[in-house]
């Protein structure tokens, strides 16, 4: 009897347990953005994307950048990212 | 010896391939997290209908694969349980009483993530705050209990000297 699977098992707990929530940033998208007191608030944001029509749910900050969960002027769930000192938007990995 | 050596079948084909599928399926959910596209939703709706399958499954299936041959009362859980701690339980051909809560466990737990996985894709809840905080602390609470789960195969084999991640692969089990 061998007890070489068992033993990968218990690796696969500890790695498991091992709390995964270290990094904040995703990767989607990185902002060379500069220290955070040089940007605009995110108000700033909210306010222009809601003249434009959205339905902004939650921003967050990921990769110096500004990450907007929101329903755009057409009525589509987007996540978009948009730079925090230009506010112009910046484009993620391919959908 | 070899009367007590000898294997007999015990996790169905279905079990198995379901067992190995939410495995598989939910290790890549947890890594297409916070990647593009839609990878993590279809992930997220596998591990749904794996749920329902071994759901049904549990009510039609072969004898170790039913929830009537696992599922036991608290009390002979608790019992079970004071055996373990004691160091003298009985070894169960099919789940023992502490795993069956488990499978329950664990299979309700895949379900809360992906409801709520699910309401996060809504109009109505997209970008919801709330929502994906829960989603996250259900899947972090998922994770710990396929950790102890773990634990528990471990632990279970060592006891009675088997292999059972090797048996849940080719679905034998030592007789007695």
């Amino acid at each position: 009897m061998t007890y070489r699977l068992p033993a990968a098992a218990l690796i696969a707990a500890a790695i498991i347990a091992i709390p995964a929530q270290v990094a904040s940033a995703t990767g989607l998208a990185t902002c060379d953005s500069g220290p955070p007191d040089k940007w605009q608030p995110q108000a700033t944001l909210t306010a222009k994307l809601k003249k434009e029509g959205w339905d902004v749910r939650n921003v967050k900050v990921d990769g110096g950048c500004y990450e907007v969960y929101a329903l755009d002027a057409k009525g589509e769930r987007v996540e978009a990212y948009f730079h925090p000192v230009t506010l112009e938007r910046v484009e993620i990995a391919a959908e | 010896m070899s009367q007590s050596r000898h294997m007999i079948p015990v996790w169905d084909a279905a079990v198995r391939v379901l067992h190995w599928t939410l495995v598989l399926s939910v290790a890549a959910a947890w890594l297409t997290r916070h990647s593009p596209g839609s990878w993590h939703e279809w992930l997220g709706y596998t591990t749904l209908a794996v749920v329902a399958a071994r759901t049904i499954w549990g009510f039609i299936g072969s004898r170790y694969a039913r929830f009537a041959d696992f599922v036991r009362s608290v009390s002979v859980t608790g019992t079970y349980a004071r055996d373990v701690l004691s160091a003298r339980e009985a070894r169960f051909v099919g789940h023992n009483p502490l795993g069956g809560w488990m499978v329950l466990l664990l299979l309700t737990m895949v379900v809360l993530v992906g409801a709520t996985g699910w309401l996060y894709t809504t109009d109505r809840f997209w970008g919801v705050e709330w929502v994906e905080e829960l989603h996250e602390a259900l899947s972090n609470i998922l994770f710990g209990f396929v950790a102890l789960h773990i634990l528990g195969v471990v632990f279970t084999s060592i006891r009675h000297r088997e292999n059972l991640p090797a048996s849940m692969l080719h679905g034998r089990k030592r007789e007695s």
